[in-house]
């Protein structure tokens, strides 16, 4: 089996765990929608202000959610599981992009899905055009926080306070992806032009895939 | 130690001299006597970049020779540059109320990215205190190490990529922005500021290689109980 099918197979046995276990679907996108719930209410019910912070609400509840998709129980290989992978001479490289190809395939469909919610319960005062660019770039953080998600989910793999660890490294490590998501929504508004900052999510999408797939030996070892 | 006493009582007169010339620079026109912040904030700056390559340099020696010395050097000027971090962020605020009027601007993309390399490399202290295992925490710290590391030229350049309310570089190629008197206190103390770094940085990597050399002797449980010798056992 080559790089690529390899790659694929995993994230297709990753996906299929999910799907049984049902950690996004069933817990992690109900806490999120009733999160954004929870934000007019905090707000006062003062709709002009709830307008106005929807989009905001929407990146840094994706940005916060996000982390515990990358970091779902059923991401985390044991030892043995590892071992075997390894025995069976799986590339470590196509180990990391199979998990990326997992969790941001779960991450778009839940940064969509709260973005539809947003929508609907926020009703935020947004140009026609900038709905096509808020979701392209939504899948582009989707794509970049599971590349992170998996690099701090591998490097706090086996930790007692793993969840608080692994969301203080990826949170900062995100900033690059808030700026481009938010600032790509705000140059259509300002009619400033979006290419800078989508730029900027592509690069990063593309660093952190070159960073994990350059470590991902090591990263492979991490627990030994 | 003694190496180490010896660059530390050198860098305190260094940054004594570099705190002298700050002090007696003639105040600027319109900062006034907080331009003396110029003699800290800056090199602080510059110490905390420097202790983030290092940090990566380390980082990678350590994945492509794995010898403990490239871990205690990236952990070492991990937690420098942590404390020149927060020196800066505070100079800088300090310097920020008075000039800008207002400590801290949530949406100035220079303090925000440098808030946030600050948190990382908290993170990276923290993640290195939840790993008992030496190899696998220097593993896992490396790794880390460089991919924070990228996040460094992010924040050096977020004043020329961004609008910011922080000024962009004072010196630049064509020239300084910035009264030759308080360019030399600020070279001074750049100067002053990378020797305390060296000498901290000695100090750190002395007390690391003490706990090296403890560690075996409390990792082993049970070493302390003696196995029951066979001619003893005869001898009752």
């Amino acid at each position: 089996m080559t790089f690529w099918p390899q790659a694929l197979e995993i994230a297709r046995v990753d996906l299929t765990v999910e799907r049984r276990v049902g950690s996004t679907l069933r817990i992690t996108l109900p806490f999120g929608i009733v999160a954004l719930m929870v934000f007019p209410l905090a707000l006062g019910l003062r709709l002009s202000i709830v307008s106005e912070v929807g989009v905001g609400v929407f990146w840094a509840l994706g940005i916060l959610f996000g982390m515990q998709i990358a970091l779902r129980q059923s991401a985390t290989d044991t030892p043995e599981r590892r071992d075997l992978q390894a025995l069976l001479g799986v590339d470590p490289a196509a180990r990391f992009t199979g998990r990326v190809l997992s969790g941001a395939t779960l991450m778009t469909g839940f940064l969509i899905t709260l973005l539809l919610t947003m929508a609907l319960l926020f009703d935020p005062d947004l140009p026609g055009g900038a709905w096509p660019v808020l979701a392209a770039a939504a899948v582009l953080v989707a794509v970049g926080l599971a590349e992170l998600g998996t690099l701090a989910g591998e490097v706090t793999t086996g930790l007692s306070n793993r969840a608080p660890l692994a969301s203080l490294i990826v949170a900062p490590l995100a900033l690059p992806l808030i700026i481009g998501g938010s600032q790509s929504v705000g140059a259509v508004e300002r009619d400033t032009g979006i290419l800078p900052w989508i730029l900027l999510l592509i690069a990063s999408d593309l660093a952190l895939a070159v960073a994990g797939v350059a470590l991902a030996r090591p990263l492979e070892e991490a627990t030994r | 130690m003694t190496r180490a006493r010896v660059l530390m009582g050198l860098a305190f007169a260094a940054v004594g001299v570099g705190l002298w010339f700050a002090l007696t620079a003639p105040p600027d026109a319109l900062q006034g006597e907080y331009s003396r912040l110029l003699g800290i904030h800056p090199p602080s700056m510059w110490l905390a970049f420097l202790a983030f390559g290092v940090t990566a340099f380390g980082s990678i020696m350590w994945l492509v020779k794995k010898t403990d010395r490239w871990d205690r050097l990236a952990a070492a000027s991990v937690e420098v540059g942590v404390i020149f971090t927060a020196i800066g962020l505070f100079t800088g605020m300090v310097w920020g109320q008075a000039v800008w009027g207002t400590p801290w601007d949530w949406q100035d993309p220079r303090l925000m990215s440098t808030a946030v390399m600050f948190f990382v490399y908290l993170g990276y202290i923290a993640l290195r205190n939840a790993i008992d295992d030496p190899t696998v925490r220097a593993r896992r710290a490396a790794i880390l190490g460089v991919i924070a590391v990228v996040q460094v030229p992010l924040v050096y350049f977020s004043v020329n990529l961004f609008r910011t309310l922080h000024q962009t570089q004072s010196i630049r190629p064509d020239g300084s922005t910035i009264p030759d008197e308080m360019l030399l206190a600020m070279f001074v103390n750049m100067a002053a500021f990378t020797i305390l770094y060296i000498a901290l940085m000695v100090a750190r990597i002395d007390v690391a290689k003490s706990e090296s050399a403890l560690a075996p002797e409390s990792a082993l449980a049970g070493e302390a109980v003696r196995p029951p010798r066979l001619d003893e056992v005869e001898d009752v």
